[in-house]
């Protein structure tokens, strides 16, 4: 009996997605309609254009990547009940993070050093959201307003570094200097930018799923997410996951915006990550916090990209209809997730 | 014709309990009319319902003759009908006449409230009441007291013929009561009608002409105030039901398992102490009952013991060692079980499964490396859910299940393990017969492994029958510990938890009849 | 700005950079108010300056222009508005929706309507109106040029502001506003609808930001994409560190206004990297959000 009741609620849930999505696209045709001078043509470069050769494809996979990292930081701390809105700043930070520690080593060993830099982004990110956990913890500030308002303070700190001291001179100042090529993650779809990093993403999809699920501190997060006080009685130390999951919430966009640098870009340029976070929120409701959802999610979210760069280089409209597109999606999917986020609110 | 008639109201909520369940009500003109009866009879929803706060299932409303529906709080002003609420809906940071006259601000001109026409016209009928309440002054400033005052401003000012208070009297103090009784007797002589809902029987007798007694959403009788004495009352209020005695053997193994020693708890904000001096013992294989109306310290009791709040003085010792402060997690670890009253938000996670609910307390003991093992976790949750009767099996989540099942997860959960100490906090509220038996049968299986338990409930029938030992409490002190539970009837318990008596009073004289 | 020996070209020109913080700030106020957080500022001001621009040169009539680019940040506000209230979604990610959404069509229509997605340039459009006042008053010492000299736009912002703190404290309307947003429990007992007053908050909210987006464009007498840069944001802060009240935002502006102000005056000769300039209320911001929490918790958990 439980089984069906399982499926009717995975059902209405897909239903309210489909809705959303079903609702989104046709907005998004209609505005085609309007725009675009050809808008046939518009349309089949925008839902198809991305399957159309290797280099599309492959650079929609590679924008998935980041999207999965931010996803499963802002999952993780969702499904705690805390709210990490400074995953801009986390992200584009952790990527600086790891130029830094590259450019400090020009001559190192490629995997050690890589390592080692995905490791700074991981730990400068995971501390940068802490800090929002910890005043929480201790003094019950707002964490999702302190997250939002650091994160903004570091996006512009990391500018100053990348366009003065670790700039490159040769590119304008509008990226740092290049890291050593021994830290290039290895491509793997050529011509696209499409690297390593994507086997990466879904190990860490398996690896939160299994920690969430399976491992005892996930266990007492997801209690504590659903119910604090019912915790307390039980005995979990709940201020602990006041903080933990912060941490892991920011090593996750830290570490994504690693390894956009290692693996697409080479060096920190201006802005390369900026909406990866607020996306990462979309795709972390869009999959219902699960950890394996977001990699449907987060390809959803890159496919739309794609499908604008496609239409953009093919046909007559702007690649900003992408944007449009995300935010009817962002409009929309919340007035069926209302209920889980809501309840979460509201001091689980 | 009576001025009100309310017939044949029904309001059914959402897990099918029957709030109101063909309940006939009538008021007369210009009376006082109490409604009493214990927690959950139905009092304040029928109130509700009246003042559109609620809708009714079934059943009809006429006032002076005439049909009226009531679809909100607008619709019962306009037919004069006014409401104080037990919890009161005021903004603390709003003044009194902003509070006052919200929703019906006297204009100056298109655009601006008049303030000073407000605070006049307010001013009036502060005056003619006797308060001592300045319009200006911020709500949050004012005494509990003068806050009743504002809210009942808010209806005079509406020109309410029909007022009705729930609980008034539960936070004022002997003086604010007196006040208050005094301002309904005046709007009594300015010709307007007063419902007044309450379980204090000493307040019943004081103020009103006449009285309803309601028990579990149904009108049990009406009576004239003139006609019936307390203990007549109080027999209405709590019913006569077969007692059932348990069959137990009488023993107590002997060693004191938990002792509070002179447990006090404060709260800033309130004048009276939540629990106040209470000394209390548990023995190992006894079972000790408490008694109360809630309200009176059950609560505060129940979170002190668990480890969920701390004491402002005293000690709570466990097998002699003083506990007060120690983390749940820890009480757990020395053998402590605790099954509470809030089943749905502290004793359950309603969006988890059986599963997870039930291991909340013993999942470290499941443990490789980090990381649960599924296999014995499945394998214990099966063990218990069978053993139990769980309905559903362990994948269920929790909120699916009755509230019977619901309390054996809780149950399951807390026995599962070996303890010394137990405390059960109405564990059977809500519950029908067959589960309320099994509940009684586990906790006996306690007593007789040698655990010590304490039993709070509101539920005298069941307390009578289980408990070695009934302690009742009334403001947040022990008034009564009696041993020989065989001889007891309710009524004498009811004086108890009503204040009519009391076997520990302070020094200073306290007469039977002081208002309660 | 005059050239009176007494002038102060830091305070003149914080007045005139402060303007958008403020305005929006206001409007922002009003949501605020009404218990709902209001994020979509920016995509609010971005709209009001694409809109308020376009058609003022379509029209050729600069006060037309404007209004109509005000109607149009309302409209978007109403979108956001009743999706969240009526449809019962998630108000932050509603607001991050309503930016996402105003930037990707700003840059849409822009495209569409003049093929470029950099810089509009409408040199057409005459310059906005300064307020005339005799040369006299201009030069009185430091307050005649702090005062006067702006645009009409400033001087309708310091009557909206005013006008706000009236409706806010003396009409029922602002009133049941504030009482949403303390008590929306209250508000129902006495048979008002809170959401009436949310919405009509978001509305007001549009009404500002577009306006506060079209001072932007007009101004330049140009489209900027992303215009707003940043100022919802830093009118949302404003808001909260104003104590939620005209004054205070007025200030909190002004505050803003005096930094960027003096950050551009000092860009190259001040070592300070302007990023850290721009950092700081944020980080203001937070640090007075921790002490404040602390004084709470301090304050709840003596007795």
């Amino acid at each position: 009996m439980n089984e069906r009741r399982k499926f009717g609620e995975v059902l209405t849930g897909l239903t309210g997605l489909t809705l959303t999505l079903l609702l989104s696209f046709c907005l998004v045709i209609g505005l085609i309609f309007i725009l675009s001078r050809t808008p046939l043509r518009t349309i089949y470069f925008f839902f198809v254009g991305a399957f159309t050769n290797r280099y599309y494809l492959g650079n929609m996979l590679n924008v998935a990547v980041p999207l999965v990292f931010t996803g499963l930081g802002i999952s993780i701390a969702f499904k705690a009940s805390v709210f990490n809105l400074g995953g801009e700043g986390q992200i584009y930070a952790g990527g600086l993070a790891a130029t830094a520690v590259c450019l400090a080593m020009p001559a190192a060993n490629g995997f050690l050093g890589g390592l080692s830099a995905l490791a700074g982004a991981a730990v400068l990110s995971g501390a940068i959201a802490g800090v929002s956990g910890f005043f929480r913890m201790k003094w019950n500030t707002d964490e999702m307003i302190s997250s939002f308002l650091l994160s903004s303070a570091v996006v512009l700190a990391a500018n100053y570094f990348i366009t003065g001291p670790l700039g490159d001179p040769k590119n304008n100042l509008l990226a740092t200097l290049a890291v050593g090529p021994q830290y290039g993650l290895a491509r793997i779809f050529p011509p696209s930018k499409l690297n390593i990093s994507a086997f990466f993403a879904m190990a860490a999809a398996l690896m939160v799923f299994f920690f969430m699920y399976k491992s005892r501190a996930g266990y007492e997060m997801r209690m504590c997410g659903l119910n604090r006080e019912f915790s307390r009685y039980g005995g979990i130390n709940v201020s602990k996951y006041l903080v933990l999951p912060m941490i892991m919430s920011g090593a996750l966009h830290g570490l994504g915006g690693g390894l956009m640098v290692l693996g697409t870009y080479g060096a920190t340029i201006e802005g390369y990550s900026f909406g990866m976070g607020w996306n990462g929120i979309a795709v972390a409701l869009i999959a219902k916090n699960n950890p394996l959802g977001l990699i449907p999610a987060a390809f959803l979210f890159a496919y739309l990209d794609a499908g604008a760069k496609a239409a953009m280089l093919n046909s007559d409209v702007t690649f900003e209809i992408a944007a449009i597109a995300q935010s009817f999606i962002f409009y929309f999917v919340t007035a069926q997730a209302l209920y889980g986020f809501a309840r979460k609110r509201r001091r689980a | 014709m009576p001025y009100l008639e309310m017939k044949g109201i029904t309001k059914l909520y959402p897990n099918h309990l029957r709030a109101n369940d063909g309940i006939d009500f009538s008021l007369e003109k210009n009376e006082i009319h109490a409604i009493v009866g214990e927690n959950g009879a139905g009092k304040t929803t029928l109130m509700k319902i009246l003042y559109g706060l609620e809708q009714l299932d079934a059943g009809s409303i006429m006032l002076s003759g005439k049909n009226v529906t009531i679809h909100g709080p607008l619709d019962a002003n306009r037919l004069g009908i006014g409401m104080v609420h037990q919890h009161f809906k005021l903004i603390p940071e709003f003044s009194v006449a902003e509070n006052v006259v919200l929703g019906i601000e006297p204009r100056k001109n298109v655009l601006f409230m008049d303030r000073n026409a407000a605070v006049q016209r307010i001013s009036e009928v502060i005056a003619s009441h006797g308060f001592n309440i300045d319009p200006r002054a911020r709500v949050l400033t004012l005494t509990v007291g003068q806050m009743q005052q504002v809210e009942i401003v808010k209806m005079l000012y509406r020109n309410v013929d029909l007022l009705i208070l729930d609980e008034p009297t539960s936070v004022l103090t002997e003086q604010e009561i007196h006040k208050l009784f005094e301002t309904l007797r005046s709007l009594q002589k300015d010709g307007k009608t007063c419902i007044i809902i309450t379980h204090k029987l000493q307040e019943v007798m004081e103020i009103s002409d006449r009285v309803t007694v309601m028990r579990k959403g149904k009108v049990i009788a009406v009576r004239r105030t003139a006609e019936v004495d307390k203990a007549e009352l109080a027999r209405l209020m709590v019913g006569r039901s077969v007692l059932f005695q348990i069959e137990r053997a009488k023993n107590a193994c002997g060693s004191a398992v938990l002792e509070l020693v002179n447990v006090t708890l404060k709260q800033r904000g309130r004048d009276r102490a939540l629990l106040d001096a209470v000394n209390l013992t548990v023995r190992s294989c006894e079972i000790v009952g408490v008694a109360g109306v809630s309200g009176n310290g059950l609560g505060e009791l129940e979170d002190v013991v668990a480890g969920l709040r701390r004491i402002t003085s005293g000690r709570i010792l466990h097998n002699g060692e003083d506990i007060a402060g120690l983390a749940p997690a820890t009480l757990r670890e020395r053998g402590l079980a605790y099954v509470p009253a809030d089943r749905l938000r502290r004793g359950a996670s309603l969006q988890s499964t059986v599963t997870e609910n039930m291991i909340v307390t013993s999942h470290h003991r499941f443990l490789r490396a980090g990381f649960l093992k599924g296999g014995k976790i499945k394998q214990f949750a099966e063990r218990l859910t069978k053993s139990f009767s769980i309905d559903g099996g362990p994948r269920v989540p929790v909120g699916t299940l009755s509230g019977g099942n619901i309390q054996k997860v809780i149950l399951a959960r807390e026995l599962a393990t070996a303890s010394n100490l137990v405390i059960v906090a109405e564990p059977t509220w809500g519950l029908d017969v067959a589960s309320s038996q099994f509940v009684y049968e586990k906790i006996l299986e306690m007593r007789k492994a040698g655990a010590g338990i304490l039993f709070i409930s509101s539920n005298l029938d069941e307390l009578l029958g289980i408990a070695d030992a009934i302690a009742v409490m009334y403001r947040g002190r022990v008034v009564a510990f009696l041993s020989n539970v065989k001889g007891l009837s309710k009524e004498r318990i009811g004086e108890y938890m009503l204040g009519l008596r009391d076997d520990f009073a302070p020094p200073r004289t306290q007469k039977k009849d002081e208002p309660a | 700005m005059t050239n009176s020996p007494f002038s102060i070209p830091l305070v003149h020109n914080a007045i005139d950079i402060m303007t958008p913080f403020l305005l929006a700030g206001i409007g922002g106020l009003f949501t605020e108010l009404a218990g709902m957080l209001n994020i979509a500022l920016e995509g609010l001001i971005l709209t009001g300056a694409f809109f308020s621009i376009v058609f003022a040169a379509a029209t050729g009539n600069l006060f037309l222009g404007i209004l109509l680019g005000l109607l149009c940040a309302m409209a978007l506000a109403y979108m956001f508005g009743a999706i969240t209230l009526y449809m019962r979604a998630n108000v932050f990610i509603t607001g991050l929706a309503t930016n996402l959404f105003a930037s990707g069509f700003t840059i849409v229509l822009a495209y569409h309507l003049f093929k470029t997605k950099g810089v509009i340039q409408f040199p057409g459009i005459p310059k906005l109106p300064a307020l005339v006042v005799p040369p006299l008053l201009q030069r009185i010492p430091v307050v005649g040029d702090i005062l006067f000299g702006h645009n009409v736009i400033i001087y309708v912002t310091w009557a909206i502001v005013l006008l706000s703190a009236l409706v806010i404290y003396r009409t029922p309307f602002g009133l049941r506003l504030r009482g949403t947003g303390l008590n929306a429990k209250t508000i129902v007992s006495l048979g008002l609808n809170p959401r009436r007053y949310q919405l009509a908050g978001i509305l007001i909210s549009g009404l500002t930001c577009g306006l506060a987006g079209a001072m932007l464009s007009v101004e330049l007498a140009a489209f900027v994409p992303e215009i707003s840069s940043g100022r919802g944001w830093i009118a949302l802060v404003a808001i909260y560190l104003g104590n939620k009240t005209p004054w205070g935002i007025f200030v909190a502006s002004f505050v803003f206004g005096m930094a960027e102000s003096i950050s551009n005056y000092a860009q190259g000769s001040i070592r300070v990297p302007v990023e850290f300039i721009l950092a700081l209320p944020y980080v203001f911001t937070v640090v007075a959000m921790i002490l404040y929490s602390i004084f709470r918790y301090v304050r709840s958990s003596r007795g």
